[in-house]
């Protein structure tokens, strides 16, 4: 098998191209805007291309992404490039996740030995529907941001096709694995972090609210196990967790942190989404406020958490010999935890960097001192 | 939990700084931290700055006077002060009495107090009024022969600080009224207070983001306090702060948002311990609060502590 994997050494591209290193001939797609940054790259994935894996550039936004890919060598593609952030515009969502999907079909269409092309979706492309959410493709009932909007927009594009096409659908990632180590900080992390801080005491959404969250390992996995599934469309998630039951098992690690303790920090309320606009409103206004850098992540997702679904993963689970579920409130007590001891080094970090500074006031200072009383010994 | 019974709170008067001043005048000053805008967008227009030779223990006495002027100051057997801020001192400090010229001493003697003791609050911050209120309660539960407490706040921001706390536009401001034994235009049922000391050393960000859940929290506690839920009282007075504020707790608390009272916050801002004693006597004085109804007053301040007041309308 030779596969090709747009966005290589993204976040869950890396891990998949990792877990198919040992049976497969990898193509590795990656955006560069100039040869400094892909022999950057090139050199990041040094792993993979030492033995003999190719590092070939793939820009979606480029008229033919894929020049420098023979289309002839290429029997599976995974598409996991894309912009993934809730507060995308509309523009670039659909330059990239929606025509750069076309681009990849386009591509794929010219690969003669294709046997699967994957596309990495998520699992709110389903958009504003609520309750059961089938692995089967779904109508535009609207969308809560251009996100959302542009995955699903992608997957019609594929479904369309008369490709092999497998859509895998993608839960929330809070940890690379059990261990609760955090890869990538997305609006999971921050938002539990301003609760951590007390910067923040309502929560968005129904406490009753089903999510989805997952380990970056469980999310590769699935990948490949559904890389030698049948075409079709899966939702790589295992059992749901209550919002409210996130929240309890998170603030149930920080209350065991002795600065939180010391703090003595309230657990936050549940707030209907009036509530929690007024809040987002207000606090854009505040000077310097401390929500602002997290709010463009948290408003467009956290209307997701007023829109409760359960998403059913039955045919993943069928397609995948040995699946195992993973327990979702575990990993988030471990991603808790692991972001509890990330803030204590961010802290360390910065009281060491404002002793350094006074040390070197203090030098500064000193050395003014010795100036001062050269320039009075000079006087004399 | 005990309700407090025949306890009454009457005489509400307030006195605020001289200078009447639009937030535009004041951040043009650099009396403001945040942009004018921002501030007006929040619900605040107009604050009162102290003139140079004013103090606050002299917008005290011109909230007292008020009472003393309706003949409410007979038989005060006690003087509960709050206040916040230390009195500016213009010189070093070699004799240390000098830092203990206390206002209150000073109000008992102005006004012929003769058998009023005096107790300072200092450390309650914006809440101190309510614990003001909780204090004299308690006073006339220990000392069964008392019969009227005189509650009193004021501050004064030193020259040169911002009038902007916490992202509230603030007032100098004196408030006072009478705790006693007699019916009066109010039943003190309850007063509940919490501290976190933790958040002592809170910056205005942690301020504003415990903000919500303490007040949640204060409010529906005391509401039990007295068998009732937030929704079952009638009206809300609170500080006045972020008018989005309000709406959003009154969300939390399922409470209609026209319950909550607090039409001065464009015409005075935040009067540290003030401001609701500035809403209450504006609710009382527009005859919408009717016998029998329940009223929360709602407070929260650096310490960080949240206080709750529920009071009784009974005439």
């Amino acid at each position: 098998m030779t596969t090709l994997i747009t966005g290589a050494d993204g976040y869950l591209g890396r891990r998949i191209a990792t877990a198919l290193l040992g049976s497969d001939d990898l193509v590795l797609g990656v955006r560069a805007a100039d040869n400094a940054e892909l022999n950057r790259k090139r050199a990041a994935l040094a792993h993979l291309s030492h033995l003999g894996h190719q590092v070939v550039p793939v820009d979606l936004r480029d008229d033919d992404p894929f020049a420098y890919v023979d289309p002839g060598r290429i029997t599976r593609i995974v598409h996991a490039a894309a912009l993934i952030r809730f507060d995308l515009e509309r523009a670039d969502a659909e330059q990239v996740n929606v025509t750069g999907t076309a681009r990849v079909r386009e591509f794929a269409e010219r690969c003669d030995r294709l046997d699967r092309l994957m596309f990495l979706s998520t699992l709110y492309a389903a958009g504003r529907r609520r309750g059961d959410i089938r692995e089967s493709r779904l109508g535009d009932v609207g969308f809560v941001n251009h996100y959302e909007w542009s995955k699903w927009a992608a997957e019609e594009l594929l479904l369309d096709s008369d490709l092999p096409v497998t859509i895998l659908r993608l839960p929330t990632v809070i940890a690379e694995d059990a261990t609760g180590a955090i890869g990538q900080f997305n609006v999971f992390h921050h938002t539990l972090r301003l609760f951590h801080r007390g910067l923040l005491t309502l929560v968005p959404g129904d406490p009753a609210t089903p999510l989805s969250l997952a380990t970056a390992e469980f999310t590769a996995d699935a990948a490949v196990a559904m890389l030698a599934a049948n075409p079709g469309i899966y939702h790589a998630c295992a059992g749901p967790v209550a919002l409210g039951e996130v929240i309890e098992t998170a603030f149930t690690v920080f209350e065991a942190d002795p600065d939180f303790q010391r703090r003595m920090l309230p657990r936050p309320v549940s707030c209907d989404r009036a509530a929690f606009l007024d809040l987002a409103d207000a606090a854009s206004r505040l000077r310097g406020g401390a929500l602002q850098p997290v709010l463009p992540s948290l408003l467009p997702f956290a209307e997701q958490l007023y829109l409760p679904k359960t998403f059913r993963a039955d045919r993943l689970r069928a397609a995948w010999p040995g699946y195992r579920e993973h327990d979702s409130l575990a990993v988030v007590a471990a991603a808790a935890r692991a972001l509890v001891v990330a803030l204590a080094d961010r802290r360390a970090d910065s009281d060491a960097a404002v002793s350094r500074g006074a040390s070197s006031e203090r030098a500064a200072s000193g050395s003014q001192t010795a100036e001062k009383g050269r320039a009075h010994a000079a006087a004399r | 939990m005990m309700v407090m019974d025949g306890v009454y709170l009457g005489s509400p008067a307030y006195a605020l700084g001289s200078r009447k001043q639009h937030v535009r005048e004041s951040a043009e000053a650099g009396l403001l931290r945040s942009a004018a805008s921002d501030l007006e967008a929040a619900g605040f227009r107009w604050h009162h700055v102290c003139g140079p030779d004013e103090s606050a223990y002299d917008l005290a006495r011109q909230a007292v006077a008020e009472i003393a002027g309706n003949g409410g100051l007979r038989d005060i057997d006690a003087i509960v002060y709050a206040t916040c801020l230390p009195e500016p001192q213009q010189h070093p400090v070699r004799d240390v009495k000098m830092l203990m010229d206390f206002p209150a001493s000073r109000l008992q003697a102005e006004f012929g107090l003769r058998d009023a003791i005096v107790v300072g609050l200092h450390q309650q911050a914006c809440t101190g009024m309510l614990g003001a209120l909780r204090v004299a309660k308690a006073l006339l539960v220990s000392e069964p022969s008392w019969r009227r407490i005189l509650c009193v706040t004021a501050d004064r921001f030193p020259d040169g600080a911002w009038y902007e706390q916490a992202y509230n536009v603030i007032s100098d401001g004196a408030a006072a009224c009478v705790v006693g034994r007699e019916p009066d235009v109010c039943r003190l049922l309850t007063v509940h207070h919490i501290t976190n000391g933790g958040l002592g050393r809170a910056g205005d960000d942690e301020t504003v983001g415990t903000y919500f859940a303490y007040t949640h929290r204060i409010v529906r506690e005391t509401a039990d306090r007295i068998g009732a839920t937030p929704p079952e009282l009638e009206w809300i007075v609170p500080q006045n702060t972020h008018e989005q504020a309000w709406r959003i707790l009154a969300r939390l608390l399922a409470v209609d948002h026209g319950r909550v009272w607090h039409p001065s916050l464009p015409d005075v801002g935040h009067v540290i311990s003030a401001d609701v004693m500035v809403n209450l006597a504006a609710l009382l004085a527009s005859g919408q609060a009717q016998p029998g109804d329940r009223i929360a007053l709602a407070m929260a301040g650096f310490g960080l502590n949240w206080q709750c007041a529920a009071l009784e309308v009974t005439r």
